[in-house]
Order: C-alpha cells, then structure tokens, then sequence
C-alpha cells in the first residue's frame, strides 16, 4: 500500500512537500517574531510553540491539498480561526443571541449526531470525530477514510520535524 | 376498526392475487395472519423455523391486536408483513419438503420449531380460525375454510408489500404449489406472498433471474407489480408511503390480474421506478452493485420495500444511516444478521427451496422469510452490508498503519488503537512544535533550510534522529520531560534541547556522541555524524530513526529507506 509518492526521494512527495512547507512557515514565523522579547519568555516562547504547531499542521494540510476532507477542515479552521475568535469576543460582549444561536446550531447539530451515536453506540466514532479535523461532519466509513489518511500524514510530519529539530538542535 | 381493516385488507390482497387464492376464506385467514403480523412485534421474523413459529403462534395466540392491527399494518407492511410472508413461505417452504397432504404436519411441525417467537404468537392467534394462511398454501383444503374478506385498499396495500417481500422466492413458492393443484394457492403469491414475498427482495436480485418458471414469473410479477406500484409512490415521498402505496396498490391490482402483462409492466413501472428513485438511488446503485442482480424486479422489489419502508433512510443514506435505519433498528439488526445469509443465499435460495430437504433449507426459508421480514428494509440492509463491509475493510488499513494493531480483533478495541495512536502523534508533533520553537530562533532556516530538505529528503536525518528516535518512541509520557527542560531553557535553548539529544546519542552510540554539535554548527556536525555514521556503520541500527511514532517506531519506518541505503546516497 505504500504510495511511490511517499518515497523521501521523490520530490514531489508529501514529506518534501511538506518540508517545504513548513519550512518556509517557520522562517516565517521567525521573521515575524522577535527571538528575543522582554517580556516573559516563557509566554513567548509558549506562543511561538503555538505558531509553530498551527504551522505544521496547515503546512500538512497544504502539502496535501484539498483532496481530504481533513485537510481543508484544517486550513478553513487555521483561516476562520481568528475570524470566529473574534466574532465570538464581539459577539460575547455585545449579544451573546447570534453567538449563541451559532454555537447552538453547531452544538445541535453535534449533539443530534452524538445522540445518534450514542444511541448506536459509536463513542469510539465520537472520539474519533474530535479527534480528525473536520470529522464531525462525516459519516463513519468515510470517517475511517480519512483518519488512515491523517495518520499517514500526521506520521510524516512527525518525522520531518523530528529531523528538522534534530538537524538545528545538534 | 382494526378488525374491519383487517378484513378489508385481507380480500383486497386476495383480489389483488392473481392466482386467485383458492377462496376468500383463505384471504381472509390470511387477512387474520397479516393483521396479526401487523401487531405482531417485530420479533416475528427470527431464524427459526418459521414454519413451526407461524404455525404455533397462529393458532395459539388469537389476538395479538386487532386494533393496532389496522394502525400497525400500514407502516408495520414492511416489517410484520414479512411475518405473515415468512408465514406463508414456511408454509410454501413446507410444502417444499412436505407433500401438500402434509399441510397438517406442517403445521404440526411448527410448533416443534419456531416456537420460540413471541411475535408469531398472535398471528398465530388471530389464526385461531385454523387455517394459516400461509399454510393454507401448501393446504388448500384449510384455505377453502377461510372465511372471505372484502379487499380493500389498505389490504392490497398490504399485499403489495408482501409481494415486494417474496420477490424472489416465488420460484419457492410456486414449487409448493405445483405439487398440489391447489390454484388458490398462487393467490398466496399476491396475498399469501408475504412470506416467499420476502424472500423475494432478498433474492430478488438472483432468484429472480432465476426463477424462470412462469409461476415465478406470476408471482414474482404480483409482487413486483405492487412493489413498483408501491415503490414508484414511495420515492416520491417517504411520507407519502401509504398514498404511492395505495396507488401502485391500485395498479397492481390491476396488474397482478393480469399476470404476464403485469409482469411486463412492472417492468416499465420499475423502470420508471427506478428513474424516479430520488434519494433511494444511490442505494440503489449500490444495491445493483452489491446485489449483482440482473433482476431489475428484485431490485426493484427491493428498492420498493426499501422505498416503502424507509424512503427516508434511502435519503438519508449519506447521512448517519444509522440513526434513520434504526427505525426497525432490531428488526433490521436481525434481519441484517440474516441478510448476509439470507443474501448469500439468495442465489442459492431458489435452488434451496425447492430442494428443500431436511433442517438446512428449512433453515434457509427461515432465513429468507427473516430477510423477508427484514426485507422491507432489504435495500437498506444491503446498503447496510455493503457499507459494513466498506468499514471493515477501512479498518483493516487501519490495522496495518497503526503499530501493534495486527493482533487486535474487533471494532472497539482497534477504534481504541486507532484514537491512542492519533492522539500520541498529535503530542508528538507538539512536542516537536516546541522544541522547534526553541530552537527556530537561533537557526538561519535559509540555508538550512535548503540543506534540511536535502537531507530530510534524501535521508530524513537518520543519524541525528537515530539516538532520538530510540528515545522518543519511548513512552509518550517521556516526551514530556523534555519539554519542561525545553521551556526552561527556551530562550536560551541549545543546550536544553541538546540534552536528551546527547544523552540518546551516548546511549546508543558513545561515537556519534563526537557529532555532537552546536546548533550553529550544525553543517558540519551533520557531516560529521554522516562519516561516523558512515564508518561506523551505524546506520543499521538507526533503522527506526525517524518513525518515533510509536513504541514500535520501527514499523513506521517503513517508508524510509534503510539508512544503508541513504548513505549511500549522500
């Protein structure tokens, strides 16, 4: 099952194209970030760990493209993130209605399908589906799909950067 | 009154029959046996004998429920109906293997068997008449006893629904009435054909290609003609079951009468149908697919069931099937349960039925009266086994890609596998996040960058990971000790980072340790780790390198190259 793409020397793999990605993000992030602030570090580098995570992965989710549902779960999530953060603040502190009537579709909707799969039993579905971004919307079956898929992914990612981090910490 | 709709289903199905059952008695015991189904729980349909349990129940239980009767006929067609199939079917499976003069030990030889659902028990009841219909199949003595029933609409409804059950069966059927020349028998097949009627969706798809005798034909046309009627009402709207019901009813009355010519209608009418299947489509495509059946009919039959019953699931397919499908969630569990072998049977279930011979193809009719009973959702449940089969196999990936999960065996404990493994990766990549935001600062990414990707690409750092990857794979929960050193020391960070690197190096090799070099150095000690590497022939050992994945990081290696293998390369 293994996919001639995946192979390190094809370049046009999803590990190099991953590297790539991430690693243009993480210059990015380098350059937008200061290495060194005054105030506490430790937010800092907390923050800068942060970026860093959200990079690998929307790095992945580009490397991969929009042919998994996953993927572009991933990248909607990393460009509305902010976007519904803020709603959620303004709405927060001006009507929580709209906000809540959001969440509450989002959360109705949620918990129909969680009563659905209660009822049936799908805990370990559930999890799942909390687990695989944009799972929630998804049928089992296709649920399975993608989650061989994000763990093939995830896989490679862990050991690009694990290289990456090997290659700057030596 | 439910009794009265009893009553007027009964005839109404007996009309509808083109065998024209042997007389209205018979339709009207039947119309006792279908009402009966209809209040009869869904536990009608089991894999027992279904002959031993209709006839038993039939007798035993009088009224399980006139009233709900006539309420629960209509949305319970689908799945009582095929009670009162797998009543008759017994009954016609019986005959198979019994001689028509042994209808009495059918029925004698019900109680042996079946017994055990409570669900037969008021058919049986409502039977009390003595005649089963279904048994009147293989006796039609006992059917010219029934009393007569005037048809009615809801009854045809009713009979529609049967015969979209035994679809496929008719083949069965007929065999049981050919032996004994009973005519009124075939009305079975439009009013009795609740049971091989079942069978019919079940093995519509292949029985029916099979079933060449004209009989089957009649029949399998009876059935489909109400199926289509009823289908083709029924794609159009879920709720509108019972109106497209009614009419195709009206149709196939008309057509079941006309036998042959229904028979073709019925085809253009499942055509139509089939165009028409708005939501149930995809099922039926799916259906064809799985199915294999040539037999438009019995997929048709099927769909009708399917459309009948469950349009709503049909449309839902794509969605949670689960959640809708479940409306006969036991129902179709069971009946699902007897799919598989009912399905698998159906080919051979024509066969089977007629050389019905001892417990096995009795087993077998039982199993198709069940697919039956759960063939009002025939469709579904082939949707359903098709798509189980699409989880298994899904789950089997899974299994090769998850580390140590070869061994796990079912569902919930490899989701389990599955769920703990992506969580440990998502740990592992925010650990790596944070040892990358320590070290991001102090790296010019530009160069590196470029080198790292070579290398990463043509080696994926098998060295530098080779002490790390023995030492992340370690427990999960050892990541995270380095990462509070990592915190600690983050501005500051080369050091920190360096430590579990340097400690994994000396663990696993004391001269790689020499390698061991500042961040800013970080070209050359990558040469340099290369030639020791190299000259050390390490690379063998660093084989998991990179995968620390999980426990067993080497599995994960397997895309990699071995590193021999990259060194040569560089």
């Amino acid at each position: 099952m293994k996919n001639p793409q995946r192979s390190p020397t094809n370049p046009g793999s999803l590990r190099s194209r991953f590297t790539h990605v991430f690693l243009q993000s993480l210059l990015r992030i380098r350059k937008h970030n200061p290495t060194s602030s005054s105030s506490s570090p430790h937010r800092e580098f907390l923050k800068r760990c942060s970026q860093v995570k959200v990079a690998a992965y929307v790095s992945m989710a580009r490397a991969v493209g929009t042919r998994r549902a996953w993927s572009r779960a991933t990248i909607w999530r990393a460009r509305n993130g902010e976007r519904r953060r803020n709603l959620l603040c303004r709405r927060c502190s001006k009507s929580n209605s709209r906000e809540r009537s959001l969440g509450k579709k989002k959360k109705k909707k949620k918990k129909k399908k969680k009563r659905d799969n209660e009822e049936h039993g799908f805990a370990h579905e559930k999890k799942l589906q909390k687990l695989v971004p944009g799972g929630e919307a998804m049928d089992f079956c296709c649920l399975l799909d993608e989650t061989a898929h994000y763990i093939k992914c995830l896989i490679t990612q862990v050991k690009v950067m694990r290289s990456i981090a090997d290659f700057y910490s030596l | 009154m439910d009794s009265d709709d009893k009553d007027k289903f009964e005839p109404a199905k007996q009309n509808e029959d083109p065998m024209n059952f042997n007389s209205a008695s018979i339709s009207s015991e039947w119309q006792f046996c279908s009402a009966n189904l209809s209040s009869a729980p869904m536990n009608l349909v089991r894999p027992r004998n279904s002959m031993a349990v209709c006839r038993e129940d039939l007798i035993g239980s009088s009224s399980c429920s006139s009233a709900p009767m006539a309420d629960s006929f209509g949305p319970a067609l689908w799945d009582h109906p095929p009670t009162m199939e797998n009543l008759g079917f017994v009954n016609i499976s019986a005959q198979n293997n019994l001689s028509t003069s042994h209808l009495l030990g059918i029925r004698k030889v019900g109680p042996e068997s079946v017994r055990g659902d409570i669900g037969w028990n008021p058919p049986s009841s409502m039977l009390k008449g003595g005649l089963f219909v279904p048994s009147a199949l293989g006796t039609l003595p006992i059917a010219e006893g029934l009393p007569h029933f005037p048809t009615d609409s809801g009854f045809i409804e009713r009979a529609a629904r049967f015969s979209c059950f035994g679809g496929g069966n008719f083949s069965n059927m007929v065999n049981p009435f050919g032996i004994p020349d009973n005519a009124g028998l075939y009305p079975i097949a439009g009013g009795l054909v609740p049971g091989p009627q079942d069978i019919f969706p079940a093995s519509c798809p292949k029985p029916v290609p099979g079933a060449q005798s004209e009989k089957n034909e009649m029949n399998i046309e009876a059935c489909r003609d109400v199926h289509l009627a009823a289908t083709q009402g029924t794609p159009q709207g879920s709720p509108l079951k019972n109106e497209g019901e009614s009419e195709s009813f009206a149709r196939s009355r008309g057509e079941a009468k006309q036998g042959t010519t229904a028979g073709s209608s019925n085809e253009s009418d499942e055509a139509e149908f089939s165009g028409g299947g708005g939501g149930g489509q995809d099922n039926l495509s799916m259906l064809e697919g799985t199915g294999g059946d040539g037999s438009t009919k019995g997929f048709d039959s099927k769909k009708r069931k399917r459309s009948g019953e469950d349009a709503e699931l049909d449309k839902a397919k794509g969605a949670p099937q689960l959640a809708e499908i479940p409306k006969d969630d036991s129902r179709t569990q069971q009946e699902l349960e007897n799919n598989p072998s009912s399905n698998t049977s159906k080919a051979t279930a024509k066969n089977n039925k007629p050389g019905t011979q001892g417990s096995d193809p009795q087993k077998e009719e039982y199993i198709h009266v069940r697919a039956r009973r759960g063939q009002a959702t025939n469709s579904h449940s082939l949707a359903e086994r098709v798509r189980r089969e699409k989880i298994s196999e899904r789950m089997k990936f899974l299994q090769d890609l998850v580390p140590g999960c070869s061994k796990v065996t079912g569902k919930a404990v490899m989701l389990d596998e599955i769920i703990n493994y992506v969580q440990s990766l998502q740990r592992q990549v925010e650990f790596l996040s944070m040892k990358l935001a320590t070290v991001n600062p102090r790296v010019d990414f530009n160069i590196e960058g470029l080198l790292a990707k070579d290398l990463l690409h043509s080696r994926a750092g098998p060295s530098s990971t080779l002490g790390l990857s023995h030492d992340m794979p370690m427990p999960f929960p050892a990541m995270h000790l380095p990462p509070p050193g990592l915190m600690q020391g983050g501005p500051s960070g080369i050091g920190r980072p360096a430590d579990p690197l340097r400690r994994a190096l000396q663990n696993q090799m004391t001269q790689l340790a020499g390698g061991f070099k500042e961040p800013s150095q970080l070209p050359h000690p990558w040469e340099d780790e290369l030639n020791n590497v190299v000259q050390m022939g390490f690379v063998g050992g660093g084989g998991g390198g990179g995968s620390g994945a999980a426990p067993s990081g080497q599995d994960a290696e397997g895309p990699l190259p071995p590193p021999g293998h990259t060194k040569v390369e560089l």
